[in-house]
């Protein structure tokens, strides 16, 4: 009796774990052109590969601000005037829609590239549409942060949560038929978080929630955009600093061509070029862009809680103070840094101690496990190429979403989110 | 003769393949969970500790900006003039007209700006694109009726421009102090005397009649304004930074050299 109990529960066991498994997209059917993850980061998919989207002029939107936190515009300097109201974009439908939230992603404002692509889409397939700048995000930690160090997930999407509340409050007359909710790589991070919440605050019930390359564990994510800056780059010598480098190609390449043509294929056919980038090249490029992130949430969290790390506490700042010393001891300070000097201590402050491990595993994905184990209107769409993961991260996911999780064989960090066959299924798992 | 040069090629080959100190050829090893591991393809300086970023970004950062401080107001009184007057103006330009009209008014002030980019191409010697430019030219102002349509652009021959300030950078002028001109935005002294030089020459030239209407019909200049803002792409703000200006400073610089060298 007691064998056949377990063989049942092995059994039981085993069919479970079949219908939970991940869907995998195979590499050969999907069709991806780039192969490179990190070719596919930075120039994302081939125009002639995009979904057709509507233009910006045949959208109806605008940019509208929130005053937030009304005390800043007395603790801010007199150059941060521009970020003293928190910015967003919200495009509406003429009749009642289901409205769509769109978080950003590290550093990222409300209109960049990916929000405008995701909003072009979603506002195409008739969502009222959004946009929000990621927590991390210059003007959001000025404008709507309590405690402008943003890190803390759980901190970051109780910030988020009144924007969208604000939101809301300022739009009274769009009728919403539901609320959704997605955000791309931290912005994903964000969405969990804002939906977690949303189970105990109730304020929107979001029916279905998507996150799109979201980091697993928040260390190993910052640890390897740290890591690319330290890429052995071939031409790099005492003479030409990485940036000539890479402009010096630029420039090679367009004397080639015979003319300057900025547009969306220049990346893609930059890349088939002979002046193309090699790995370590790219890797660079797209740790160099992070740094600059982590530079101005430095300084910005620096200077707005006046810690004195890089802005003397009192120093006078007007419209004409030049900031280039600021950025000069910022951009000294990588992800790690602004972590370990101020979102532990301020942590530790607030919630009475703990070690990087206990904040790690806080600001994760891991703090919500069961809930996203046992909450079927999340979804996740991840690249089995994606830099910002780390090995058994795929593995956490598989376990915790089941067969909500979708793995591309390509894509780099979010570079195949234009693709036509990815922006087909995240359509579809709103539709459905 | 033929087995010889074969096997110069094997080896200048294979010289190639061993100067590529890079994994990017290594196989990928997917585990098991079918993760890629892309960071294990790069090859890491072993130390971790190569201050790259700092170094480049530091010698970046060193333009030449005496007038900084009043660079930085006028910095932030264009941003202001940009959200309270000139985006809601160019809005309002986008609701009245259709998008034709718009256009055309761009076809036809960018046909206007062509005179400049001939003579600047010729200044510098640049025999193809003088001939490209005096055809865009000439097709534009005839088949496109005085530049309202860009027939010519269609016809495979895209719009190319040359400025004065390129011109001089050309025979080795430098760019000298960065200025941050009035509603114009970034420059440095020599690109503001090359604008100087272009307006001047466009009056000389007086092409199509326009600079002689436009000085007794400011609204000429007015609507040309307009034009090149809703053609302009950049918005305040874009690059969400408390750091822009440093920013736009250092794209600004180069971006020059590289319509200069290009």
């Amino acid at each position: 009796m007691l064998r056949f109990l377990r063989f049942a529960a092995l059994f039981g066991g085993l069919i479970l774990s079949a219908s939970a498994l991940a869907v995998d997209i195979d590499a050969a059917s999907y069709g991806y052109p780039l192969t490179n993850p990190f070719e596919a980061t930075i120039a994302t998919t081939p125009p002639d590969l995009r979904p057709t989207l509507p233009l910006d002029e045949d959208i109806n939107q605008k940019d509208r601000s929130l005053t937030l936190r009304p005390e800043r515009e007395f603790e801010l300097p007199d150059n941060f005037w521009a970020v003293k109201k928190l910015t967003y974009r919200i495009a509406t439908q003429d009749k009642p829609a289901p409205l769509i939230f769109l978080i950003a992603g590290t550093g990222a404002r409300y209109d960049s590239s990916l929000n405008e692509y995701l909003k072009k889409l979603y506002y195409q397939a008739g969502y009222h549409v959004v946009q929000l700048s990621s927590p991390t995000s210059f003007d959001f930690m000025s404008a709507a942060s309590r405690f402008a160090t943003p890190g803390v997930s759980k901190e970051d999407a109780e910030d988020m949560y009144r924007v969208m509340q604000a939101v809301r409050a300022q739009n009274p007359k769009l009728p919403v038929t539901d609320y959704y909710l997605t955000g791309y790589s931290l912005g994903a991070l964000d969405a969990a978080f804002v939906a977690h919440l949303d189970e105990t605050r109730r304020s929107f019930n979001f029916k279905k929630v998507l996150l799109l390359n979201p980091p697993v564990n928040l260390y190993t994510s910052i640890t390897n955009l740290d890591k690319l800056v330290q890429t052995e780059v071939k031409g790099i010598n005492s003479s030409t600093t990485f940036y000539e480098l890479v402009l010096n190609k630029l420039t090679r390449y367009f004397q080639q061509k015979g003319y300057i043509d900025l547009n969306d294929a220049l990346l893609y056919d930059f890349q088939q070029s002979k002046q193309h980038l090699t790995n370590e090249q790219m890797a660079m490029l797209i740790g160099t862009s992070f740094r600059f992130s982590a530079a101005d949430i430095a300084f910005t969290s620096d200077l707005i809680n006046r810690r004195g790390l890089i802005t003397p506490p009192k120093f006078p700042i007007t419209e004409g103070t030049s900031l280039t010393p600021f950025l000069r001891r910022a951009l000294q300070c990588d992800f790690d840094c602004y972590i370990t000097e101020q979102v532990i201590p301020m942590w530790r402050a607030r919630t009475d101690g703990g070690s990087l491990l206990q904040l790690v595993d806080q600001v994760s994905l891991y703090a919500l496990k069961d809930y996203l184990h046992d909450s079927p209107k999340i979804a996740v769409m991840h690249n089995a190429d994606d830099v910002i993961l780390g090995p058994g991260d795929l593995g956490f996911l598989r376990k915790t979403f089941g067969d909500r999780l979708t793995v591309y064989p390509l894509g780099g960090h979010c570079g195949n989110l234009n693709y036509r066959v990815n922006s087909d299924a995240m359509l579809e798992f709103f539709r459905g | 003769m033929a087995k010889y040069l074969l096997l110069i090629a094997a080896l200048l080959c294979a010289g190639v393949a061993n100067a590529d100190n890079s994994k990017a050829n290594a196989p990928v090893v997917v585990d098991s969970d079918g993760f890629k591991e892309p960071l294990s393809k790069l090859k890491f300086n072993p130390g971790l500790d190569q201050r790259e970023f700092e170094r480049s970004t530091l010698s970046a950062l060193s333009v030449y900006d005496p007038l900084e401080e009043w660079n930085r107001r006028v910095y932030h009184f264009n941003y202001r003039f940009d959200q309270w007057v000139f985006l809601p103006v160019v809005d309002g330009y986008r609701y009245v007209t259709p998008s034709f009209l718009r256009t055309g008014v761009s076809n036809f002030f960018n046909n206007l700006g062509d005179v400049p980019n001939l003579v600047n191409s010729l200044l510098q010697l640049k025999g193809k694109r003088s001939m490209e430019t005096s055809a865009r030219l000439l097709l534009n102002t005839t088949i496109g009726i005085a530049g309202l349509w860009d027939p010519a652009t269609a016809m495979g021959l895209p719009r190319q421009n040359e400025d004065f300030g390129q011109t001089l950078g050309f025979y080795g002028v430098p760019g000298g102090a960065y200025l941050v001109l009035p509603i114009l935005g970034p420059s440095n002294l020599r690109d503001t005397s090359g604008l100087a030089v272009d307006f001047t020459v466009e009056d000389a030239i007086n092409y199509l009649n326009v600079a002689e209407v436009s000085s007794n019909h400011p609204e000429v200049w007015i609507l040309r304004g307009i034009d090149k803002r809703n053609q302009t792409n950049f918005r305040y703000g874009q690059l969400n930074s408390p750091f822009e200006y440093d920013k736009v400073r250092f794209v600004y610089t180069e971006a020059r050299k590289l319509q200069i060298a290009e």
